[in-house]
């Protein structure tokens, strides 16, 4: 048990510096560029694509490695049993009478 | 347009400290957002533009990193199983109506009273809208039980879920049937305190909570889903005029993702009246805040007359409040993480809480 626990730790700390690494070599990218890339990316028009991509790629890169550094550091979250809200939904109308093919004359 | 607009933009340099306090406040709006679902905006902004970057950038920029923090958080809430998605998009589709009619308000100031009406206007708002919503919640967060048990449904969304006025919308996670007429006014509010004051969540998620009858957790939770579409809606606007400084989004959006998914993760932790305990507190001081900054506007519309050196004195500490209530928030979501933290271990000699897995949301 505990060396699987380890196991999944080691694992951890592995996808951790994988994607701190990613993360990193992102930044890197833009700074060492930013004189070149900051006005490039703020010409406008179809340009706006630029800025908008880099935020959803460093999200991806930057998102996994803040989720796995915070498990790493024993952050997670805990699933507490649902607290159930007094019933508030009213219930629904019953339902109408289907109307009939045949007439009861 | 494209030329004008580079022309126009003036790039700040960057110094180590300017980076510092960007990363700062990006981490503590990000952990306030993961957690009541918005905030740091109203302390980013100011804050870039007292840094010397333009007032349209600093909106910009701040936006182009707002949308993708959004976006991870409400990705990190729904796999707690706290987001209504159906509800982000009703409201997120109402909210958007909001934030054109909150520009043509915001327009028509602007021309027939200049910038210091429009400013004035922007900070009545803050002021008025803070300290009714804000002292609500605020009231209602220390007068709730804490002792973890559901909140129970307000009197007004009881009443409101009673009137069947087609069409009626179910929303499934939130276990809410309510007519789409109800829902709608909350999300146009939510859109037009967005364009005026920037934190549309600070409508958004207190009219989840009284007029829909959502949840604490679960409206802060999906505020996240129209932060992102409203967020991703502004970006594309700003970016397309060419005003987003890659470098400060980046900047803030290193600090604001950690924050996020640490918010988000201390919602697990604590009891539901948290949320809006924070919301409540982080509001009533923010309320204060702008209320310092009024007197400036008055004397640009020559109403009142204030020598300089008070004003500047207002101006920093008016600032000064806005960070306090930023920090305040960040302390107490971070105590109630500590202790609800302590009380699952406690209780892990018992019944264990069980993890959940790290595997299942490995992506984000």
């Amino acid at each position: 048990m505990a060396a699987r626990s380890e196991e999944k730790r080691k694992k951890l700390v592995l996808k951790t510096m994988l994607y701190g690494t990613i993360t990193a070599i992102l930044y890197a990218a833009v700074f060492s560029h930013a004189d070149m890339i900051t006005p490039y990316f703020a010409q406008g028009g179809y340009y706006a694509a630029l800025p908008i991509a880099t935020v959803f790629i460093f999200s991806f890169a930057h998102g996994a490695f803040a989720h796995n550094l915070w498990s790493t550091l024993g952050i997670e979250a805990v699933t507490k049993p649902a607290t159930a809200r007094s019933r508030t939904t009213v219930p629904r109308p019953a339902e109408r009478p289907r109307p009939r093919l045949r007439v009861n004359a | 347009m494209h030329d004008t607009a580079v022309e126009a933009v003036k790039f700040i340099d960057l110094t180590w400290m300017n980076i510092a306090f960007l990363f700062t406040v990006g981490f503590i709006g990000g952990l306030v957002s993961g957690f009541i679902g918005s905030g740091g905006a109203f302390v980013l902004t100011p804050g870039m533009m007292s840094l010397g970057v333009p007032a349209a950038v600093a909106v910009a920029s701040n936006m182009c990193h707002k949308f993708p923090k959004a976006m991870v958080g409400a990705y990190k809430r729904y796999k707690y199983g706290q987001v209504d998605i159906k509800l982000g998009l009703v409201m997120a589709a109402s909210a958007t109506v909001g934030v054109q009619a909150g520009i043509k308000i915001q327009e028509m100031i602007l021309t027939r009273w200049g910038e210091a009406g429009s400013n004035l206007y922007v900070s009545v708002s803050f002021v008025a809208v803070l300290l009714i919503v804000g002292g609500y919640v605020f009231y209602d967060a220390w007068t709730a039980k804490g002792d973890g048990s559901a909140d129970p449904v307000g009197a007004l969304a009881k009443k409101l879920q009673g009137i069947n006025l087609p069409p009626m919308i179910h929303f499934k996670t939130a276990n809410v049937r309510i007519s789409l007429w109800f829902t709608i006014p909350v999300g146009f509010a939510t859109g037009m305190l967005a364009a005026t004051i920037a934190v549309g969540g600070f409508i958004g998620v207190p009219g989840m909570i009284y007029v829909v009858g959502v949840g604490g957790l679960m409206s802060s939770a999906t505020e996240l889903v129209i932060a992102f579409l409203m967020g991703l809606g502004g970006t594309v606007k700003w970016a397309m005029h060419g005003m987003v400084d890659i470098r400060l989004t980046l900047i803030i959006l290193a600090g604001s993702l950690l924050g996020v998914q640490l918010g988000a993760i201390g919602t697990t932790y604590v009891k539901e009246h948290m949320i809006k305990v924070v919301m409540g507190t982080i509001m009533v001081i923010v309320a204060v805040s702008r209320a310092l900054a009024v007197p400036e506007y008055l004397v640009q519309l020559k109403v009142i007359s204030v020598t300089p050196q008070v004003l500047s004195i207002l101006s920093i500490v008016s600032f000064l409040t806005m960070c306090f209530a930023l920090g305040v928030g960040a302390v107490i979501i971070l105590g109630a993480m500590i202790k609800g933290k302590r009380a699952a271990e406690q209780a892990a000699y018992g019944t264990a809480p069980a993890r959940v897995s790290s595997e299942s949301y490995e992506h984000v």
